[in-house]
């Protein structure tokens, strides 16, 4: 005879301790609460403080569609708000955000070029391979750990070539990130490769696994 | 199925379950299952381990690493001068030298090649990429919950070490605590008939993560506090020193919110009660406090946050036809009437990490996956992010686990990840959705 389990006697959530007082100009609810027109025009209004127009990136990345892209667009190149401007070009499905990103790259330096380029990996953005080739070797370490990244993600066959080539190509320093893209990227010729004497112990390891 | 498995075979890890179902059979099976002391362990055959981000919860880990004779810890890294010292000090004392070498950047402890094994207790915000690069670099991790801010970190946390054949075990430790061991047995031996429900307990309430910022402060010199690591793949913000202080897990950049903070437990032992460790809830609804929840197998979860039989904190409570069992961190068990002989004495807190450590050590050596492993971990965190994205939405939303994605809701399968503040990244982050 199956057994009713015992009746639960519910409580109460514990009330939760109050919040600091946050000052009006850091409060994130309103924002929150625009539609996506309004949020794209806050983001285009100079005035707008660099708080208002984190919050409106941050909505338009679940909400945004191709009308907000040349607005974000526009911030890749802000120090402040680079990142929350990917923030909501990564999941924008429109395919102008890729575009955007792309005609970014020639503005952009350093860390922001980095980021843009990485956005283009996590977008799979079969467009940019070209693009990325040139950065595979750039001065600027970030900026080519996130092309030899991207090529990786991308992993169409022009982007495993390049890889392929990039793996003895670039130097030192981005060698073991090339062998890491090349591991995502895993086509057979690749994996092969990363048996490699120069290639870090852990993925040659792991490249001899994925491929058995 | 998922796209992925990791070295814990479904058929391993039935076999594992079985020793738990043992433990409901026999009285002694649970004094039995405590690990069995370590033998003297030669210099050479050592665990050579890191720390990373070593704070409360992090201090009671190390101590119990440091009481294991396999365990020699010859590094610990944080961003704050004040700890590094601090816990180089803990460690040197308890190891009897000075050898312990501090780091403010982690990739330098990570290049290190005699360090086989990383203790990895930052904050939830770097806790998925600290773990990939731990990976990439060839150790072994044990790291702390959540493991994850997104859906689309946990994958990629999990298809990390299973692609670099690393041993990983979340902090997760309840799965390691007899009491919690007894009610998941009890729930997959069939002792409870079929189970039907499944009940985690999570933080209260699930609105307060919030999305404000507080005023700008001075940044502090960087060699005392660099703000920078400190916000690692996260949002910028400008510095505040509440944030860093007590303050970051009010705010949704740095924080997965009330179920993540205790489902990552209580989910975790629901999913392993309800045979669902490969896979995550198909639908969520919302209710004022929490989420319900159903699995492909017809089981229901309920996530809440109202405390029930006070037994203490992250409470399970597990139902089936012929009876239920509840249990919380007090080790205090309760059953159903006809289920009371089943009923054992359990004096650890579902706090004690030590079991947990053990088995962690035990399967670096073994090279078998723990009981926390990243596969087990990321699907139970999954349910989880999915929970707590339907509950955001305040709608119902459908979830395939095939295709890592809700089904026909475009903003919750934008809400699967969210990108990381340049210049980091890694490597799996995108291919690990559908």
């Amino acid at each position: 005879m199956p057994q009713q389990p015992a009746p639960q006697a519910a409580k109460p959530a514990s009330q939760p301790k109050p919040l600091p007082a946050v000052p009006p100009e850091f409060d994130a609810a309103p924002i929150l609460a625009l539609d996506a027109p309004k949020l794209v025009q806050l983001v285009a209004d100079p005035k707008s403080t660099v708080f208002q127009k984190a919050k409106a990136c941050h909505r338009l990345a679940v909400i945004g569609g191709k009308d907000a892209v040349p607005a974000v667009a526009a911030l890749l190149d802000h120090p402040e708000l680079s990142n929350y401007a990917r923030f909501a070009l990564e999941p924008n499905p429109d395919p102008s955000a890729s575009t955007a990103l792309r005609n970014a790259l020639p503005k952009l330096s350093g860390r922001r070029l980095a980021g843009a380029i990485t956005s283009l990996g996590v977008r799979q953005d079969p467009k940019a391979v070209d693009l990325l080739i040139k950065y595979m070797d750039h001065a600027d370490s970030d900026v080519a750990g996130a092309a030899l990244a991207s090529l990786g993600r991308i992993a169409t066959p022009q982007a495993a070539k390049a890889l392929h080539q990039a793996l003895t190509s670039v130097r030192a320093e981005l060698q073991p990130i090339a062998a890491r893209a090349a591991l995502i990227c895993a086509t057979p010729d690749l994996l092969k490769a990363l048996a490699g004497p120069n290639v870090p112990k852990p993925v040659r390891l792991a490249a001899l696994k994925q491929s058995s | 199925m998922p796209k992925f498995s990791s070295g814990l075979t479904r058929r391993g890890f039935a076999n594992r379950t079985a020793a738990l179902a043992a433990l409901s059979a026999s009285p002694t099976a649970l004094a039995q299952s405590q690990p069995a002391p370590a033998a003297p362990v030669s210099p050479n055959d050592r665990i050579v381990m890191g720390a990373i981000g070593i704070g409360g919860r992090g201090t009671e880990d190390i101590r119990h690493f440091l009481s294991d004779p396999r365990v020699q810890i010859v590094a610990n890294c944080d961003i704050r001068e004040d700890r590094r010292e601090s816990i180089k000090s803990l460690i040197d004392k308890a190891q009897g030298n000075h050898d312990c070498k501090m780091y403010s950047n982690a990739q330098d402890l990570l290049a290190r090649p005699d360090i086989e094994a990383v203790l990895i207790a930052t904050s939830d915000r770097w806790h998925t990429l600290m773990s990939v690069w731990a990976a990439e670099a060839g150790k072994d991790i044990f790291c702390e919950k959540p493991l994850s801010l997104t859906i689309a970190e946990s994958y990629a946390l999990a298809e990390t070490v299973r692609r670099y054949g690393r041993v990983y075990q979340a902090g997760c430790q309840r799965r390691n605590v007899p009491n919690f061991e007894l009610a998941v047995g009890l729930a997959r031996s069939g002792k409870l008939g079929r189970l039907q429900t499944v009940y985690a307990n999570t933080l209260a309430p699930l609105s307060r993560l919030g999305h404000n910022w507080w005023p700008a402060e001075p940044e502090p010199d960087p060699r005392v506090f660099d703000w920078d690591q400190w916000l690692g793949p996260c949002p910028w913000r400008p510095y505040n020193a509440r944030y860093p202080n007590g303050g970051r897990g009010l705010f949704w950049d740095f924080h997965g919110g009330g179920i993540l903070e205790w489902g990552s437990h209580t989910v975790d032992l629901c999913q392993w009660a309800a045979d669902a460790d490969h896979t995550q809830a198909i639908e969520y609804e919302p209710t004022p406090n929490g989420v319900n929840a159903r699995y492909a197998n017809g089981v229901k979860l309920v996530m809440r946050p109202d405390g029930w039989m006070n037994l203490g904190t992250c409470h399970v409570r597990f139902e089936g036809t012929n009876g239920w069992v509840e249990t919380a961190d007090s080790g205090r068990i309760e059953l159903s009437e006809n289920l009371r002989s089943e009923h054992r004495t359990v004096t650890m807190r579902g706090t004690d990490p030590s079991r947990h450590i053990q088995d962690f050590l035990n399967c670096i050596r073994s090279r078998t996956q723990p009981r926390s492993n990243a596969e087990s971990s990321c699907n139970a965190h999954v349910t989880c992010h999915a929970a707590y994205i339907a509950w955001q939405l305040g709608r119902k939303c459908a979830w395939d686990p095939a295709k890592r994605a809700f089904v026909n809701d475009e903003q919750a399968n934008r809400m699967r990840s969210r990108a990381y503040r340049e210049p980091y990244r890694h490597d799996a982050i995108c291919n690990s959705l559908g």
